[in-house]
């Protein structure tokens, strides 16, 4: 039986005998391309996955966020400022926000106090994040104890907590009352943290920024396509710590594919030699080759792959966790939603399988036209 | 249960739907394209305009201008159709995005936003947002449905 399937079969057979023969050698270069693999399509995952969690954080932001300056330094807001801009056209809605931070002496934590829109809460009751009861090892139920800008402690009861699924935002956050966010830092009476503008038509924010800018010089509107150019960038490839990392693999995988493509050892190109005199082609000995490089790349990328989407959205990155958390005391404990993108693996798999391959055929290529014995005396 | 609910609902807004006026044209899909241009509407809900026929066959326009060139020549777009058999015309507000009757909408002619099919006859509810409009964008007139003539979209090209 000679059939073309059955040529491939014996040859990916002695493929797979040769490769073995080389035991440490192929073991090892599997080993340094599944690494690579690993960290690059490490770095694909966690940032795509970074991406979406903004970008359905920021699916919530409102068109448009206005604050206040003094002195170059956001400032309270009056909510006086609220009922002009909402007369502005094109100006669906205006809600004032109160939000500020509370630094807790005892804990060391930062947390993030906020009041919801809707008034979501009685006063006395307060929801918290997952951090924040880590923290404070607390549960629903417990008393909170937050001490007000007049010196008075103030005591919440925790009505509920937020589920871990939302710790990338919520981790750190404390949600209370209107009346209580004022006991605890008594602002002056009629102003707010920002002002929250509804624009129903996407096409007139920017007309109605430039009004509000005009209306109020003191103010800063900032819009949420800024935001989300803000957050874009932060995780674009560029992205400084990405980019000197996905530099460094690609590099050695360079390195890696051109000491590979640089030649074949004196032994390969005899064996060669030998597989032509005793009958083999050409052609054959470049499938072997072809076979012997789709072997290791294939594997290397798909264990590599593998490794990556275990790593990232099981361990939630842990190797890069260092390098890119920051010096807070609460931090979020998440786990990535899983997003593959099928185009960023395409273009991984045609950098590193496609190449690996052709540089393996390549030199065997050069040698397998050389008469035979040529190359086994040389 | 909750199918049931949801039927119920959707039947309240079946009903209602019918008895308001026909402003509440429904929404093109994802498939409908425009008869003037040939471009898929449902890409631009912000510029969707509606013409609704007397047996509640529905045609939507990525735009007013697309809207009145089909209306000052039905024939060639709809040979079997005339303006009589037309129950309701709507257009989008540009400020609040939500359907008007077009027949009682001003559109603001020569202002700096464009549409899909670029120059654009911009709607509006009411007079004073258009006149707000025409200084914002640098328009040159508010008209109403009827100023609208071939001429005025010749112009436009």
């Amino acid at each position: 039986m000679s059939t073309p399937l059955n040529r491939h079969s014996n040859i990916l057979d002695f493929a797979l005998s040769s490769l073995l023969r080389r035991k440490s050698k192929n073991f090892s270069l599997l080993v340094v391309y599944t690494l690579i693999v690993f960290v690059i399509a490490s770095l694909i995952f966690f940032v795509q996955a970074l991406k979406r969690e903004a970008a359905q954080i920021l699916k919530e932001a409102p068109d448009m966020v206005v604050q206040r300056m003094v002195a170059g330094r956001h400032d309270l807001i009056p909510v006086a400022y609220g009922e002009q801009i909402s007369a502005i056209r094109g100006v669906t809605a205006v809600s004032p926000r109160l939000w500020g931070y509370y630094y807790d002496q005892v804990f060391g934590a930062n947390y993030t106090l906020l009041v919801p829109e809707k008034n979501l809460l009685e006063p006395g009751s307060i929801m918290i994040g997952p951090g924040v009861a880590r923290n404070q090892r607390i549960q629903a139920g417990d008393m909170l104890a937050l001490k007000t800008s007049r010196n008075i402690p103030l005591l919440l009861t925790v009505q509920d907590l937020y589920p871990s699924s939302s710790e990338l935002i919520s981790s750190d956050l404390i949600v209370l009352s209107a009346e209580d966010f004022q006991t605890m830092f008594n602002l002056p009476a009629g102003q707010v943290t920002d002002l929250a503008v509804t624009v129903a038509n996407p096409r007139e924010q920017v007309t109605v920024a430039a009004k509000i800018a005009e209306l109020f010089p003191d103010t800063r509107p900032i819009l949420k396509s800024e935001m989300l150019r803000t957050y874009d960038s932060l995780f674009e490839w560029r992205g400084g710590m990405i980019v000197v990392v996905l530099a460094v693999a690609v590099l050695s995988f360079i390195i890696f594919a051109w000491d590979k493509a640089t030649g074949l050892s004196a032994e390969e190109r005899k064996e060669i030699g030998i597989l032509k005199s005793i009958g083999w082609e050409t052609s054959d000995v470049l499938l072997l080759k072809f076979w012997e490089g789709i072997v290791v790349s294939l594997t290397a990328f798909l264990v590599g792959v593998v490794l990556a989407y275990g790593h990232v959205f099981f361990f939630s990155a842990a190797l890069f966790e260092h390098a890119l958390k920051g010096w807070s005391v609460i931090y979020p404990q998440f786990k990535l939603t899983p997003v593959i993108d099928v185009y960023q693996l395409t273009v991984l798999f045609f950098l590193t399988v496609l190449p690996y391959t052709a540089a393996t055929i390549i030199p065997a290529w050069l040698s397998a036209t050389v008469p035979p014995d040529a190359a086994m005396r040389s | 249960m909750h199918v049931f609910k949801y039927l119920a609902l959707l039947l309240l807004i079946c009903l209602t739907l019918s008895f308001s006026t026909a402003l509440a044209a429904p929404a093109p899909s994802a498939k409908d394209k425009c008869p003037v241009c040939g471009m898929f509407v449902g890409k631009y809900p912000d510029w969707v305009a509606g013409v609704t026929f007397k047996d509640s066959t529905a045609l939507y326009f990525d735009g007013a201008k697309d809207l009145f060139t089909y209306y000052h020549n039905i024939k060639k777009y709809s040979p079997l159709k005339n303006q009589a058999a037309i129950s309701a015309i709507t257009v989008n507000d540009y400020y609040s995005l939500k359907p008007v009757d077009a027949r009682q909408a001003l559109f603001v002619l020569g202002s700096d936003v464009y549409g899909p099919m670029g120059k654009e006859l911009v709607p509006f509810g009411k007079e004073a947002d258009a006149q707000a409009f025409l200084r914002d964008h640098k328009g040159r007139k508010v008209l109403r449905f009827n100023d609208v003539t071939p001429a005025i979209l010749k112009s436009m090209e």
